[in-house]
């Protein structure tokens, strides 16, 4: 990329909010823009990944920084050797990501790497059904290990197994076993995350493109509805709470599901009668594995399953059981579905000459054979492993806690990876030794000042983007991925100005008006209240079940492509993606219009 | 061969004789597309005109002196060949061939429109033979317009249009296509692709209060509506002040262009189920000739009825869409890794 002037702020010169100084002491040495690399870190464009990282990151969830684009780097730049772009750098700025393409710019490197490319990812592309079934299998594997995987304790005496029983090992060598075996598993299922990736969201976006340059007015959502599942496992999840709906209102247990009450207050309604048991019998046996809906796009550990935090389901049950007393259907209408996707292809084909006919149906069969791990991945990988994974660091952090290394288990994410790796190495040595561990006046200090920065660092406004203006964006991986182009870049290179208006990409179509509902961490998704326009640096499909509430949604980063647009579009809600700065600059309760077809969000007071 | 005959009669074979749009008017009648009923006058009732008046000798002077780069030379063609023929008969038996096709239709009010040989086919269209006059009444009149029709064969840019043609112009013949006069509501003008992107999958349409004049003559800048045909989504739409109307004119021939009443002129012409009704219509019109087509339509006062007047292919070139490589190399494409040789 190749740098014009800039009119993104200095990454160097960029203030640290007073109370967040030494923020730098949470990061690794290498994600930092540091004087020693800032002759050519200064000239990158940097944009603000907001889209994974909205929030200031604690210590130890930059491993989901870290392994993410150890996994992407590799499968694009060492494994396919995608030809124009290597992987992606990070750096950290006041708690918040910014990330940066690695280009390759020598001509003879890129028709190098185009070679290797066409005969790898053309092998994946030929082969893909047989691998993504090799990969479901290995990724049920991994989620099995993760959920076996213990977490030793630390008992006074060793129990009797390992004096008469063969090969026992210490606990020492089980906590450190445990501890480096979970981390291995977060970097496997990073490895598996983003093997199909790139050429997935590749293989739609030739698809869509093709589309755009046989019939330049075709919808975004009819490209959509044209490669869309039918059957998708991300939709299961909301499909048992419908037919839970249903099921409380023919055994009459309907009256539990109050506006207002809690899971908790609700649970206990129903415990009230046989009929409620059963109901509560049924969401039992629902809830392995659909349950491992993650409250938000889990890459924090704040986000939880459904399972840990059930008042994104129960709301959707309250919903759902209000909506069919109203007498609508709560059903996606699969079937409809179905057809109209099928009568799409068809009438589209239908217009096209026999040249483009051939390529419309070789591209829209790559796309529905690719499309099922593009919309699967997320339920698999970040929902169902990532919740269990922080979970498994949690039980971590309560043994540090146990041995007061910590004040409480959850202070575990204010330590890096390796931090928490030397507590560790302290603990079972100390315990080991009868020694005094010197840990639990260490640590807690360190995690006090860290929550206190982070807490400094959340009411900071990040900026779009940092450094050079690039003249274009040719990063296939930062276009696909993030739906950062070239346009939208200058876009926020200009809109630095603070005007009434936003634009983004127009990723749904409609127009709608109401309040703003200005939602930046998981826990606020619940104070969305009907009628109000989500505002959120990216909508996330595990919240689908409040998108039955809001009248439209506007993100701070995506693209059309990205699973929170076509969610959007389903739903039939305007929506307008990638505005760099809806979250900094709307209001909670201020009035917007959305229009989803033109791409604008006016601020109307 | 009879000098007219009813357009329902008529097929695309009959462009010869019949002109372009009156031979398209029959294949849609044959489609069953609702077309205003009427009948079409043949190039021999021309002929027998030029004949009958020795216009031959005339029209023969007067070209012989037009060089194409002298407008000039072109308008003094064009002014004595116009004069020649409006002082000319038309003849008995072409007099009594389209008084007795105007007889069957009942004498109502009509339509009068040029229905040029090579016209209203894709190769080209002979500008200024695009004659129409409407709200015509009574046998003299309709006598009088056809042979108005006549005169515009040798308007002067359809003069220079075919001296520049030179010997590849043909002979020049008109026939007339004469119809039942649809008193509009709306009326317009749609496309069955979007005529600037060139995207097959849209209907384009344009509309304005009152006749066609007003939008086919530019005289106001008509509701623009972009109509999906795969699903009927409407997916553009902008709604204009429309200043003007055409209506009949209250003494019974002719029109009268007239301001459009405050309360109208903001208001869309059209509303969803009529933009369905279009669509649905258009499509019909584009699968019956397989291609896409430019369509006059009108929407009756009262009864709210869709009529097509006319269709003809798009000949405005689209925007030229890229030719689809294979989905491979795209796909390659897509990742920088070039394009890929099959």
């Amino acid at each position: 990329m190749a740098a014009s002037t800039g009119s993104f702020p200095n990454p160097y010169e960029i203030e640290t909010p007073p109370g967040a100084e030494g923020w730098q002491e949470m990061y690794p040495y290498y994600a930092l823009f540091d004087e020693r690399r800032r002759e050519s870190d200064e000239q990158r464009f940097w944009f603000w990944n907001s889209m994974h990282f909205p929030l200031p990151m604690p210590a130890f969830d930059v491993f989901c920084i870290d392994s993410p684009y150890d996994g992407i780097g590799e499968w694009q730049n060492r494994v396919f050797a995608v030809p124009p772009a290597m992987g992606i750098d990070y750096r950290c700025v006041n708690g918040y990501i910014y990330i940066s393409g690695n280009p390759v710019t020598d001509p003879d490197k890129i028709a190098e790497r185009a070679v290797y490319f066409q005969e790898r990812a053309g092998y994946y592309f030929e082969n893909w059904d047989e691998l993504y079934g090799k990969w479901r299998v290995k990724v049920d594997a991994m989620i099995r290990e993760l959920t076996a995987l213990e977490v030793p304790d630390l008992p006074e005496y060793e129990p009797e197994d390992v004096v008469y029983a063969d090969d026992r090992n210490l606990r020492f060598y089980d906590v450190l076993d445990a501890y480096s075996r979970v981390l291995r598993l977060g970097d496997l299922m990073w490895q598996y995350h983003s093997e199909f990736l790139l050429l997935g969201y590749g293989a739609y976006m030739t698809f869509s493109e093709f589309c755009k340059g046989q019939l330049p007015d075709i919808p975004d959502q009819h490209v959509a509805q044209m490669v869309a599942g039918i059957d998708v496992l991300l939709f299961r999840p909301d499909a048992e709470l419908c037919r839970l709906a249903r099921l409380a209102l023919e055994t009459g247990v309907d009256s539990a599901f109050v506006e207002g009450r809690t899971p908790a207050e609700i649970d206990a309604a129903l415990a009230e009668t046989d009929a409620g048991r059963a109901w509560l019998a049924e969401l039992e046996q629902v809830k392995d594995p659909w349950f491992n809906m993650a409250t938000g796009d889990g890459l924090y550990h704040y986000y939880g399953s459904w399972l840990d935090d059930p008042s994104i389901p129960y709301a959707s049950l309250i919903g759902h059981v209000a909506a069919l007393k109203a007498g609508e259907d709560i059903e996606r209408p699969t079937e409809h579905l179905a057809r109209e996707r099928d009568r799409l292809a068809e009438e589209y084909g239908a217009l096209l000459d026999a040249e483009a006919r051939k390529g419309f149906d070789e591209l829209l069969a790559l796309s529905r054979t690719v499309f099922p791990y593009v919309e699967e991945h997320k339920f698999f990988c970040d929902y169902w492993f990532l919740t269990r994974w922080w979970n498994k660091i949690r039980e971590f952090g309560a043994l540090l806690a146990e041995h007061g290394f910590l004040e409480e288990g959850e202070d575990v994410f204010q330590l890096s990876r390796t931090e928490v790796g030397q507590a560790l190495d302290e603990l079972v040595l100390t315990w080991a030794t009868g020694g005094e561990p010197l840990g639990p006046k260490h640590w807690p200090p360190i995690v006090g000042r860290r929550k206190e920065i982070l807490e400094r660092l959340a009411d900071w406004t990040p900026p779009p983007a940092l450094g050079a203006v690039p003249e274009a964006v040719n990063d296939p991986a930062l276009v696909m991925l993030w739906g950062v182009t070239t346009e939208r870049v200058h876009e926020w290179a200009r809109s630095d100005d603070g005007g009434s208006g936003l634009t983004g990409t127009a990723a749904s179509p409609g127009v709608a008006e109401g309040p703003a509902r200005v939602v930046k961490t998981v826990g606020e998704i619940s104070d969305v209240r009907e009628g109000e326009i989500l505002v959120c640096t990216i909508t996330s499909p595990a919240w689908a079940p409040i998108f039955t509430k809001i009248r439209a949604a506007v993100t701070d980063i995506g693209g059309v492509m990205s699973h929170a647009a076509i969610v959007c579009r389903e739903y039939g809600l305007p929506a307008v993606v990638g505005t760099g700065r809806a979250t900094s600059r709307i209001r909670t309760g201020q009035r917007l219009r959305v229009d989803g077809s033109a791409g604008t969000v006016t601020i109307l007071e | 061969m009879s000098h007219a005959r009813p357009l329902a009669d008529l097929r695309a074979a009959d462009a010869a004789a019949f002109g372009g749009k009156s031979s398209a008017l029959g294949e849609l009648i044959q489609a069953g597309i609702p077309v205003p009923p009427g009948f079409a006058v043949s190039t021999t009732a021309y002929r027998a005109f030029v004949e009958a008046a020795g216009l031959d000798r005339t029209i023969e002077a007067a070209m012989a002196r037009v060089d194409p780069g002298d407008v000039d030379s072109v308008g003094a063609a064009s002014h004595a060949i116009g004069e020649a023929m409006r002082s000319a008969a038309v003849p008995g038996d072409v007099r009594v061939a389209i008084a007795g096709r105007y007889d069957e239709l009942g004498q109502p009010p009509v339509a009068v429109r040029s229905s040029a040989l090579g016209e209203d086919s894709s190769e080209a269209t002979f500008a200024g033979q695009q004659e129409t006059y409407l709200w015509v009444r009574g046998t003299e009149h309709v006598c009088d317009a056809v042979r108005d029709c006549w005169v515009s064969l040798y308007g002067a840019p359809a003069i220079a249009y075919r001296a520049r043609l030179g010997a590849g112009a043909g002979e020049a013949a008109m026939g007339v296509a004469v119809q039942l006069m649809v008193d509009a509501e709306v009326s317009g003008v749609m496309f069955t692709c979007n005529p600037v992107s060139g995207d097959p999958s849209m209907v384009a349409v344009n509309a304005s209060w009152g006749l066609g004049l007003a939008v086919v003559g530019g005289e106001v800048t008509p509701d623009d509506f972009l109509v999906s045909k795969v699903t009927g989504e409407v997916v553009r739409e902008h709604v204009q002040p429309k200043e003007v109307e055409y209506l009949p004119d209250p003494d019974g021939r002719g029109t009268v262009r007239v301001a459009v009443p405050e309360d109208r002129r903001e208001r869309p012409c059209l509303d969803r189920d009529a933009l369905g009704t279009l669509v649905e219509v258009g499509r019909r019109v584009e699968r019956y000739f397989a291609s896409a087509q430019d369509i006059e339509w009108a929407i009756a006062r009262g009864d709210g009825a869709l009529f097509v007047l006319q269709s003809r292919p798009v000949t405005t070139r689209p925007a030229d869409r890229p030719k689809p490589a294979s989905a491979m190399s795209l796909l390659m494409g897509t990742f920088g890794a070039g394009a890929v040789e099959e």
